[in-house]
């Protein structure tokens, strides 16, 4: 049985990779997590970014580098260029003994502000350790952006391989080859496990490239691992529906378009509702699949929580799988 | 091999049946042909008879099991051909054959031999999407004995192929009868069931109107003719008339005796003709 599984399983990779759309849902995890370690900000990343003259103040310049990004230019037209671009530089440079800050004017004040009471501060000759404020941490050492952007992108990733299920049950229907394997000793439940391995491959694979290279890999992976996984149940079984009701790949694919609906509704009500308001969500098992996420990547998950999250989510699953399953065997048996 | 009684089947699940009351036995390593206009319930009884459509009403055994209560293992004993080509588009033949075989227990054929019998055997590595009609046609044929059946449904399996493949496929069909095949032919070809089966059933509006072999159906429905081409005030003429019916015959000496005969043929009858004969309906 299970040589069967596995033989259905690597028939749809093989086609998978085939097919643009369908390789490209396989990649998209790895594309996302690049996209995200190009637009996220790192924990040690600052704000401010200063453009000023080599060789002009050396000493100033390893100052400012404790506290700002810094970029040399040979001369004041090259600073004043760099300025001038879209970003947002400050250029600091000499005037007789002093200094002067040159901005494109569009900057937000308080970088601005701040490079103003950085210079203040190397002419005072201010050090950290001159500071009596005691520094008490909560312990938030992960950039709240980019856990937002893994976060997401894992569960789109949980997400997208019921779509790939779509689309390979789209191509079965197209070819005519359900009635081909019905009349082999397979059974109709080894089929539709054999196809739902993509649907939970994909997001295991796809969670796991995420996390490892956008620099979350110390988590726990068990915690995800059931998070994503029960999330999938519910994205396969989606994608057999959307399958069997669809007789071409575009349309299936936009047909599945409609599940990013309840998905974007929880994270948007999870990360800028108030509290009162989160009951709102509790009914779309992807609410808690985000909010499971968000405590594993913060590193402040306890088991009982992840496995509560996990419950939730397969109850609800479980409702709607008692709903969508006889749908799937009628439409398997009539193809 | 096939054991059928009493069988209905009605795709509404009430009295209006697709299949009505079909009874037959096939033996082993027999090639029965099931004959019928389009519509006529071939294809469901097929279907019934391979798994494909759930038993409703009757008894059928297939291979000793009951398709009442099928288990997979009796898939093991079938091999499909379908009318219409099922293969996997974006897979080569090779990797269809490939795939299929890997979801059987017993042993199975070679992919490339099964390709070299049907005169794919060059076309291995070429996707099936890029594949003619006819050259799907003929993987769907090769794919039904990678698993060696015991029992062969053959669909309409010479549909769409030009007369040499048709004739090749035909070969294949008798080499497999000669190992004790049981092959269930579907077909509306009166001449291949009439080349193949030894027996041939006819249906009409889901009824198995009867059932013999093709020898016996021409002995007892088949009238002999003769086509008879002759002249008669300087115009050509063209007759068929039985040779058993007396009125013909008179006929038949009355044109010898009086004009000029230009072209004289005798005819047996078809078993297209005797099924019009005995149904009342053409085939199409």
């Amino acid at each position: 049985m299970l040589k069967k599984i596995w033989a259905v399983y690597i028939r749809d990779l093989k086609v998978n990779t085939r097919e643009f759309i369908t390789l490209y849902l396989l990649l998209i995890p790895i594309i996302f997590a690049f996209v995200i370690n190009a637009l996220a900000p790192s924990i040690n990343d600052t704000t401010v970014k200063l453009a000023m003259i080599e060789g002009d103040n050396p000493e100033q310049v390893e100052y400012l580098e404790n506290f700002a990004k810094v970029s040399l230019y040979k001369d004041i037209e090259k600073v004043t260029e760099r300025v001038e671009r879209r970003d947002n530089y400050v250029g600091i440079l000499p005037e007789g003994d002093g200094y002067y800050i040159i901005t494109q004017g569009n900057e937000p004040a308080g970088v601005v502000d701040f490079t103003k009471a950085l210079q203040a501060l190397y002419v005072l000759d201010a050090k950290v350790e001159d500071s009596t404020a005691e520094i008490i941490s909560f312990g938030m050492d992960i950039p709240p952006l980019k856990k937002m952007l893994v976060n997401i992108s894992i569960l789109f990733t949980s997400v997208l391989g019921g779509m790939l299920i779509a689309i390979n049950i789209v191509e079965e229907k197209g070819d005519n080859t359900i009635s081909a394997v019905n009349v082999t000793p397979i059974s109709r439940m080894g089929f539709i496990l054999g196809k739902s391995m993509t649907g939970l491959i994909l997001p295991i694979y796809g969670s796991i490239s995420i996390i490892l290279i956008t620099g979350f890999s110390h988590v726990n992976l068990l915690q995800m691992m059931l998070i994503v996984l029960s999330a999938s149940l519910l994205s396969l079984l989606i994608g057999f529906v959307e399958g069997l009701a669809n007789d071409d790949m575009m349309t299936a694919a936009g047909s599945f378009k409609m599940i990013f609906l309840p998905v974007a509704g929880a994270v948007a009500v999870a990360e800028a509702v108030s509290d009162k308001w989160q009951w709102t969500v509790w009914w779309i098992p992807y609410y808690w699949t985000y909010k499971g996420n968000d405590a594993v990547l913060s590193e402040s998950a306890t088991w009982p929580q992840i496995l509560l999250y996990t419950g939730i989510i397969l109850a609800l699953s479980g409702a709607v799988f008692l709903l969508l399953v006889p749908k799937v065997k009628r439409g398997l048996e009539s193809h | 091999m096939i054991t059928v009684k009493n069988l209905h089947h009605s795709y509404s699940r009430d009295e209006k049946y697709a299949v009505k009351d079909v009874s037959f036995e096939i033996e082993k390593g027999e090639i029965f042909g099931f004959l019928g206009p389009s519509g006529a319930g071939k294809s469901t009884t097929q279907g019934v008879l391979s798994g494909l459509l759930q038993l409703q009403k009757g008894e059928v055994t297939v291979a000793g099991y009951n398709v009442k209560h099928i288990k997979n293992k009796m898939f093991n004993e079938i091999g499909m051909s379908f009318e219409i080509s099922n293969v996997y588009n974006k897979m080569t033949a090779k990797e269809n054959l490939n795939f299929y075989r890997k979801l059987f227990d017993v042993e199975t054929r070679e992919p490339e031999d099964l390709l070299e019998m049907v005169g794919l055997g060059d076309k291995g590595n070429i996707k099936a999407g890029d594949f003619s009609k006819g050259m799907k046609h003929r993987l769907t044929f090769a794919r039904s004995m990678i698993n060696n059946p015991s029992i062969w449904f053959l669909d309409e399996p010479t549909t769409g192929l030009d007369p040499a493949i048709a004739a090749t496929i035909k070969d294949i069909i008798w080499k497999e009868k000669k190992k004790e095949v049981t092959t269930f032919l579907t077909t509306h070809n009166m001449h291949i069931a009439d080349e193949l089966c030894d027996r041939v059933g006819f249906i009409v509006d889901g009824e198995l109107i009867l059932i013999d072999s093709p020898k016996n159906l021409k002995l007892q429905y088949g009238e002999k003719f003769v086509d008879i081409e002759f002249v008669k005030d300087g115009e050509p003429i063209k007759e068929s008339l039985s040779t058993i019916d007396d009125k013909d015959k008179a006929r038949i000496k009355n044109i010898i005796d009086n004009y000029e005969i230009q072209t004289m043929h005798t005819k047996e009858a078809t078993l297209e003709e005797i099924f019009i004969k005995v149904t009342g309906r053409g085939l199409v």
